[in-house]
């Protein structure tokens, strides 16, 4: 690890002005546990780290607002699990924090760092993609808000300009009625990173939503407005086409030593078929 | 025999200590003064070594020294437990990725590491031999140089070593069915959840070193040998490690310290990260083809084993790792012709150490999933085949060895009993069995000092090391139950080659029978020292008066040891030493240098089920039954046997070293390196023994730890097998593995 001097703003605006000054050598400290493994590992070598933790801004939690659930920077992935409004609105968010690292790294992993780590194999990506998603930037520039699906760029990369952070992730309260869910392939059954991370979301209008990642250097949403996979009496070949095509985009990486290309678009398929099934379980015990 | 503390499971010596965090490992042991270290290595698997500049290093503040090999004695002294061809330091070559070229020691960790980053490394990569075929190739660059093995036929190669053992003739042998194929077992690492540490520090005319070491007195040996000291002014303190498993046996970076240490005049501590434990310690991994030959009603008829073990770029102890774990390479079965061809084949990797099993795993998944193949070929049930062939008890197996010195059948029998092998499954479900068997010690020696208290509390002195697998309890509770004391009133000391008698080695499951001997002869030496004083005091014929067990008996009533031990002693008091020797001396002429003390035999036997959309394998019931003679402690013995079962899960279902096209190792640390969590276990676990006290070690004990993961592999792969319909002869079972071999069916 090198020498790096740390900062701890308590205003959004102390931090602007910070970042504005010191973007490019500055890291952003909020769990902290991508942050201090690329620390430890001297993959980076930032001047500044910058923790989030104590802007007041930042910590408003989980909040419902017309119509808008916020999920600000500081909230962390044991406290979304154990939200009512997520638990009530966001079920595959609630499965996806669930099998993120352990509970030790759940207890300090925020929501907004998994999304600005990037990993193509962050698990909380395919939910917010598929329930809609957009990120609160602030920078010098002011306030800007980001579809999540337009924020990934490639492994580790966003779209944030020199100097922005994210405050907060919105999601939309569904307005019709839905279920999701998230399910995922490890190398073992203990906490582990994913080899594919995929969620689906059935709406009560036929619309699916699709998103998967770890096949690819970002995640990847999907929509299925044909009707076709939200039916249950649908034939298994019109299905599969449908499958097919969502799953046309993904590009698995032949360097990863976690699971070999073939074996993960194979597994694509599975577990796009159980997380449709049990989406659909879910729509209908809605009913 | 009316056993108080033996066959009891009193609280583990040591436990508390451990579990509230307050024993010092040697990571977290401070010295007055002390330094701390870094490792210098460079990526690459194997390189020339053009010029180290450590000008830049020096400058970072805090920085006290960059040791390269130039500062070392020249030439650049080498050690090994087998052969000394390890350098101090990198010696003009890199020879596996991970080798320290430069060790930097600095007043803070944070300086040292710094300053490891700044030090320049000129070098020339060279083609690394990194794989069995590739160290193979009469092309491939020579790991080990010529002029380390003068008058060796094979130095212009890279087989260190190779053994023959075997009897009958196999190529007059007739059989109905031959089954032949060829195994992998992966490179897998001990994973010690204590870091590897050591300290250096001088020692007025010598020199101290504290170090996560099983065998303190070979590695005393060693640093004398390296410093031309003699044995006592070498001190090794070994604060009891936090797991070995094998991997903490020899010594490694332990003389870098020292040098680091005497040139400087202060304490320098060294502590490993995960990544260069990686680098330090590792299983030899093996390719194996073998040949088997039956009868029609499955009757062995010959084992043709060829075991191709692939060592790291230095020997250390695991040339012995192949001959040993190849000797009894046709298991414990009765077979009339045996050729076993084992190599050691060195390569650009990190030098192979023991590992519990000491190269028997790596044979027993050729040997028995060879068994599981022609029971199928043939018909026969795969429990059937195995007892049809099963040594029995007394017979020779291994011609001059050893016989077999239990009855294997009743272990078999009881692990088929708890999986319900002839109980009719769900379809989903799948059974499969296997059995392992290993040598004891070969040679072995351990002095212990056992003394009886004016109070009738008891010191024990022995230098076994306990790792986590109860020592300290077992020793306690034997010299408790020989002296007649509470459990409670038993202290044992270890860890101090200063004040601890002589011990050979931990190693090979042996310090419940050897030391344990030991510790029981020396209580034995009390007995016969408290007869001639009661005597004495008693004035009777020595005759008249027996001591043991605990117990004295006078001739009018018996009393225990204790009551009597203040009249034994008279009014200076004082104490009664015993001294406790236990030796199996080498036999010239035994291709081992000795034969088996005892033999570790374990039946494990598996019901699993394959889930065919993704390849993965979910353990419903795990059952390992060993023979263990008697258990002095059956809590510890269960647990050894639980902890070997999920430790060979591991190399099982999913861990192994990934390499690049380079020789680099690719998953060094935790994330990439999967080992099994507790989510991953068995979902019903049993472990059971077979108790006859038919074993050589105290109220008949034999020793274990090692048993119960001989045949993790085969006993799964033959469930898995059994699902799938077709065998896997690769290790790990990942899913993606058995996922692959159900495509390559269709």
């Amino acid at each position: 690890m090198s020498d790096f001097e740390y900062v701890r703003p308590t205003t959004i605006d102390e931090a602007v002005r910070f970042l504005a000054a010191h973007g490019t050598e500055a890291r952003i400290l909020a769990g902290g546990t991508d942050l201090l493994i690329q620390l430890r590992n001297n993959d980076i070598q930032p001047s500044f780290i910058l923790d989030v933790k104590h802007i007041r801004e930042l910590q408003t939690g989980v909040q419902l607002k017309d119509g808008l659930v916020s999920i600000s920077a500081t909230v962390t992935m044991s406290e979304l699990v154990m939200d009512p409004l997520i638990n009530r609105y966001f079920p595959a968010l609630v499965d996806a924090a669930n099998v993120v690292g352990s509970v030790q790294i759940r207890n300090r992993a925020t929501l907004v760092g998994n999304i600005c780590n990037a990993s193509p194999a962050a698990d909380s990506a395919p939910p917010l993609l598929v329930y809609g998603a957009e990120v609160v930037a602030i920078g010098s520039q002011g306030k800007r808000r980001i579809p999540l699906n337009d924020f990934f760029v490639r492994s580790g990369v966003t779209v944030l300009q020199r100097g922005e952070f994210v405050a907060s992730i919105e999601l939309p309260v569904p307005t019709t009625r839905m279920g999701a869910a998230h399910v995922r392939r490890t190398r073992r059954r203990g906490h582990d990173l994913a080899s594919v991370t995929l969620c689906c979301g059935v709406q009560e209008t036929g619309v699916v939503r699709l998103s998967y990642g770890s096949v690819g250097p970002r995640p990847v949403l999907a929509l299925d407005t044909s009707g076709i996979l939200a039916d249950e009496k649908a034939p298994e070949e019109a299905k599969t086409a449908i499958f097919e095509s969502i799953f046309a985009q993904a590009s698995p990486s032949k360097k990863s030593m976690r699971a070999s290309p073939a074996y993960r678009l194979a597994m694509l398929r599975v577990l796009g078929k159980q997380a449709l099934e049990l989406a659909l379980a879910r729509l209908n015990d809605q009913g | 025999m009316n056993l108080q503390t033996v066959g009891t499971s009193p609280h583990r010596g040591g436990g508390f200590e451990r579990v509230t965090g307050q024993q010092k490992y040697v990571a977290d042991i401070k010295l007055p003064g002390m330094l701390e270290s870094k490792l210098v290595t460079i990526d690459c698997a194997h390189a020339k070594i053009l010029s180290i500049d450590t000008a830049e290093a020096k400058k970072v503040p805090g920085v006290r020294l960059v040791m390269t090999a130039a500062d070392l004695p020249q030439p650049v002294p080498r050690f090994g437990p087998q052969v000394a061809d390890r350098p101090v330091l990198a010696d003009g070559e890199v020879k596996f990725h991970g080798e320290p070229v430069a060790l930097v020691v600095a007043e803070t960790l944070h300086a040292a590491e710094q300053a490891a980053r700044l030090v320049h490394v000129q070098y020339e990569e060279l083609p690394a031999a990194f794989t069995v075929s590739m160290a193979l190739d009469p092309a491939a660059p020579l790991v080990m140089d010529p002029s380390l093995r003068p008058n060796d036929p094979l130095a212009k190669t890279n087989i260190f070593n190779e053994h023959h053992f075997g009897w009958g003739e196999i190529d007059e042998s007739k059989a109905d069915l031959v089954v032949e194929n060829t195994y992998s077992f992966p490179m897998v690492t001990q994973f010690a959840i204590e870091p590897h540490a050591f300290i250096a520090a001088p020692d007025k005319d010598g020199i101290a070193v504290w170090s996560t070491i099983q065998h303190p007195y070979w590695l005393q040996k060693i640093l004398a040998g390296l410093l031309k000291l003699p044995l006592s002014k070498v001190r090794v303190y070994a604060p009891d490690p936090g797991g070995g498993f094998g991997g903490k046996q020899h010594t490694k970076y332990e003389p870098a310290l020292v040098f680091a240490a005497m040139k400087l005049g202060c304490p320098v501590r060294l502590v490993l990260t995960l990544e260069e434990t990686f680098q330090a310690v590792r299983r030899t991994s093996c390719e194996t083809h073998i040949r088997t030959g039956f009868t029609r009603d499955g009757r062995l008829v010959f084992q043709d084993i060829k075991a191709h073990y692939l060592l790291g770029a230095y020997v250390d102890i695991a040339d012995r790792v192949v001959a040993k774990g190849s000797y009894a390479g046709a298991g414990p079965y009765n077979v009339p012709a045996v050729r076993i061809l084992s190599k050691s084949i060195l390569s650009h990797t990190p030098p192979a150490t023991a590992f519990r099993g000491f190269g028997n795993p790596e044979v027993n998944w050729a040997v028995e999933s060879n068994m599981d193949e022609a029971a199928r070929l043939l018909g026969i049930d795969r429990l059937e085949i195995r007892l049809r062939n099963l040594a029995k008890k007394g017979d020779t197996f291994i011609p001059y060895d050893k016989p077999a010195d239990g009855d294997w059948s009743q272990t078999v029998l009881k692990a088929a009993e708890l999986i319900e092998w002839h109980k009719p499954l769900s379809p989903s479900r799948h059974r499969g069995i296997a059995v392992g068997i290993k040598l004891g010690p070969t040679t072995g020696l351990s002095y212990s000092l056992v003394r009886l208290l004016a109070d009738g509390s008891v010191i024990v002195s022995c230098g076994t090391s306990d790792m986590g697998q109860g020592a300290r309890t077992v020793v306690a509770q034997i010299a408790a139950e020989e002296l007649g004391v509470p459990y409670d009133k038993v202290s044992v000391v270890m860890g101090d080659t200063a004040t601890v008698p002589y011990d050979q080695q931990t190693s090979a499951s042996r310090s419940t029978v050897l030391m344990g001997n030991s510790v029981l002869k020396a209580c034995r030496a009390i007995h016969a020292q408290l007869k001639t004083r009661l005597a004495k005091v008693y004035k009777i014929d020595e005759s008249e008066i027996s001591v043991e067990h605990g117990r004295v008996a006078l001739p009018d009533r018996e009393y225990p040891i204790p009551e009597l031990i203040k009249v034994a002693l008279g009014k200076l008091g004082g104490e009664i030493i015993g001294v406790g020797e236990e030796r199996k001396d080498a036999e010239q002429g035994h291709p081992l240098g000795g034969p088996a003390c005892f033999y570790e035999f374990n039946c494990t036997a598996v019901e699993a089920e394959v889930d065919k959309s993704t390849g993965d394998v979910t353990i419903t019931r795990y059952v390992t039954v060993s023979d263990v003679g008697t258990s002095i402690n059956p809590l510890q013995v269960r647990m050894q046997d639980e902890g070997a079962a999920v430790q060979g899960l591991g190399h099982t279902l999913m861990e192994h070293y990934i390499f690049d096209e380079k020789g680099r190792i690719r998953n060094l640390g935790a994330a990439d390196y999967r080992i099994l969590t507790t989510m991953d276990l068995p979902k019903e676990f049993y472990s059971e023994t077979v108790e006859n006290a038919d074993g050589p070690g105290p109220y008949g004990a034999k020793g274990m730890s090692e048993g119960a993961l001989l045949c993790v592999s085969s006993a799964v792969a033959s469930a898995v097998g059994d699902a799938i319909g077709t065998t896997i002869r690769d290790l790990p079972l990942t899913p993606e593995r058995v996922w692959m071999a159900l495509q390559a069916q269709k």
